[in-house]
């Protein structure tokens, strides 16, 4: 019988006593374990906003990290809306109506118009345009693909996108009518639109949004600019218009678009361009700084938003989660000491015999330093099981908030340190009693203890 | 005669007393056994008997003196060293049995087999535990066991490395009169069919009346007399 059958023969023999440490090892490895792969999903959430085809987001003055949460992440509030004549501004002569570039135009090579602020069964709607899934990148560099489906066109005023979450979630398919509400679940009901393309998974924020033709959106009731005492609707296609009260502008029944100074957007996405002579980086500082100054509007950088968030509140947050799951898997590591201490007498005894039948003191100490192994290795084993089980049965949950995909084989490579950790901790903690073990006086416990 | 399995010379132990006052135990000028002998020791209590056990098995080392077993001194020997002759060449009966409450009785033999030089050999364990009359119980752990039984296996279990002594601490001590009986003769039987050495210590007369050899502690252990006539 090996020093190891013997070790595991002893942890059985005290069987209750045994599987209660390992119950609470496995549980404070569970406790890291989540946090750990939590705390990676957090990241992973915050860090799938690069590479997204834009660089910059202009919006109302404000919280630029709160432009940045609602613009990227679809979290947070819009702050306000900004003119559409600022967001011309950001567009080429053959864009505009007037003929001319725009003020930022040469600063500028995509710029995006979102608008938001209803909502389609808890998921946020985005109005936009065709350029956001054709110009704009599903992350890393990559190009949007759609999973079903195809990108809505410009002239089809109540096409839409879904993210993959929401197709899973709401079980929409292309042609499906849907019918987002103004500002929130118990709004007004609008007009609906219709699924043209479910997006495959991006694991962004993208995969929880429905986007609908801005031009569309702007025709709901509610979404209309309040023009101003004696103003006269200009603009777009719509002068002509047969505009009645909560139903869009119809010219021979086909509806008209919204005059352009009735319409607002609530964030632009830009690409900046580089000017002649300069780096990219020195033209999108520039512009910004350029809107910053101005009154009407903010520009924010995503990244460095998101990079500050990460390094203020989420990397303290994960330090913290994780001190405290290491304390709770040290003060398991105490488990086993104070087991195999509480056990000492009994085991002295034991000890005792076998020493007598021929064992060496290394024998003792390897045989109590073997029990902590196991205990901890099985424990910490089931630990990690049992806490990606935990991920994977809230991963479902996580994928439809955070729109990263969480399974039971998400991770992260701090895991791999866990169980070796653990099974060294418990070594120390073994320590005492495996001294005390090796010193067993066995004429003492042979007479009688 | 067949040479000696255990001799002794000089062997000298004190106790310190907590006062710091050593107190002798020990002081044998001379003890042996050969092959095969079967001998009794008696002594009252208090006189060193299972100092005298420790000593010859290596448990602890005397102050003075030389112990030999099988012609290795243990004296002299490492303390890892004096383990490894104990486990090949001594088995232990103690008074309480002393099995390992966790381990089967098979696995009690394994456990002792597995200290010493050779192969923790199952098929010997079994062929033991089975001479012993406990071919059916190899699986049941100690507290499933009759006391007999037990103490049965811990007889198996002082055999399993083929030891050239076994040493038994107050084998009837802890048992009733109608096992007595049982164990003196298991003892000496296996013994004599294993051609092993025995040393039984026993504070009862009619134990050691069964014995060829019989001793009284106190006749060659000098400190055993200055305590009994202190």
């Amino acid at each position: 019988m090996t020093l190891l059958g013997i070790a595991w023969r002893n942890i059985r023999q005290r069987s209750v006593t045994s599987s209660l440490t390992a119950l609470s090892l496995a549980l404070g490895v569970a406790l890291v374990v989540a946090t750990l792969v939590t705390g990676g999903i957090v990241k992973q959430a915050f860090d799938s906003g690069s590479g997204l085809g834009y660089n910059m987001i202009v919006g109302a003055k404000g919280s630029p990290l709160q432009l940045v949460l609602n613009s990227v992440y679809f979290i947070s509030r819009p702050i306000e809306n900004i003119s559409w004549s600022f967001y011309q501004e950001f567009l080429p002569a053959a864009e505009r109506v007037d003929g001319a570039d725009g003020r930022f135009a040469a600063s500028t090579a995509t710029a995006v118009p979102i608008c938001m602020g209803d909502y389609y069964r808890s998921h946020r709607v985005v109005g936009t345009n065709a350029a956001f899934f054709s110009r704009l990148k599903r992350g890393n560099g990559e190009p949007y693909r759609f999973a079903a489906g195809a990108n809505f066109t410009d002239d089809d005023f109540f096409g839409g996108v879904i993210g993959a979450a929401v197709a899973g979630t709401l079980g929409l398919k292309v042609g499906d009518p849907f019918a987002p509400t103004h500002g929130a679940d118990d709004g007004a009901v609008h007009d609906p639109f219709y699924v043209r393309g479910i997006l495959a998974r991006t694991d962004t924020p993208i995969d929880r949004g429905v986007f609908v033709n801005m031009e569309g959106f702007y025709l709901q009731e509610g979404h209309a600019k309040p023009l101003s005492d004696g103003a006269v609707a200009g603009g777009g296609d719509g002068e002509n218009a047969d505009s009645t009260a909560g139903s869009p502008p119809r010219v021979d029944g086909q509806p008209q678009p919204l005059p352009y100074d009735q319409r607002e957007v609530t964030a632009i996405l830009l690409e900046t361009a580089s000017l002649p002579g300069l780096p990219p980086e020195l033209t999108s500082m520039g512009l910004r700084t350029t809107i910053n100054e101005g009154r009407e509007a903010q520009a924010a950088l995503p990244i460095a938003e998101i990079r500050q968030l990460l390094d203020l509140f989420v990397k303290p947050l994960e330090l913290l989660l994780l001190l405290v799951t290491t304390l709770v898997v040290i003060v398991s590591a105490i488990g086993i000491l104070v087991s195999m201490v509480g056990s000492s007498l009994e085991r002295s005894r034991d000890v005792a015999v076998m020493r007598a039948l021929g064992a060496r003191r290394a024998h003792v100490l390897a045989t109590v330093l073997f029990e902590a192994i196991l205990l901890a290795g099985f424990g910490g084993l089931a630990g990690w099981a049992l806490g990606h089980a935990i991920v994977a049965a809230i991963g479902p949950w996580i994928t439809t908030n955070a729109g990263v995909s969480a399974s039971i084989f998400s991770g992260s490579w701090a895991e791999a340190l866990l169980v070796p950790f653990l099974v060294a901790l418990a070594i120390a903690a073994a320590l005492i009693p495996a001294i005390a073990a090796y010193r067993t006086d066995v004429a003492k416990w042979l007479q009688g203890g | 005669m067949a040479p000696p399995v255990i001799q002794l010379e000089h062997v000298r132990k004190r106790f310190a007393l907590p006062g710091g006052e050593a107190v002798p135990v020990l002081d044998i000028e001379s003890f042996a056994m050969a092959a095969g002998e079967q001998c009794a020791l008696e002594g009252q209590s208090g006189s060193g008997k299972s100092t005298l056990l420790h000593v010859i098995s290596g448990i602890m080392r005397p102050d003075a003196g030389r112990v030999v077993i099988d012609g290795v001194d243990l004296v002299r020997l490492p303390e890892a060293r004096r383990d490894r002759v104990r486990a090949d060449k001594l088995g232990l009966v103690f008074q309480q049995f002393n099995l390992l409450p966790g381990f089967t009785a098979l696995e009690n033999l394994l456990v002792a087999m597995s200290f010493g030089s050779g192969k923790a050999d199952r098929s010997r364990a079994t062929d033991l535990l089975a001479a012993v009359g406990l071919a059916d119980r190899l699986h049941h752990k100690p507290a499933e066991l009759s006391i007999g039984q037990q103490q049965r296996v811990a007889v198996a279990r002082a055999l399993a490395n083929r030891p050239r002594v076994i040493l038994a601490d107050e084998p009837t001590a802890s048992i009733d009169p109608a096992h007595q009986q049982q164990v003196i003769d298991l003892l000496k039987t296996t013994c004599s069919e294993h051609d092993v050495a025995l040393l039984v210590v026993t504070h009862a007369p009619e134990v050691a009346g069964q014995f060829p050899r019989r001793l009284r502690l106190e006749d060659f252990n000098r400190a055993a007399r200055a305590g009994a006539s202190a």
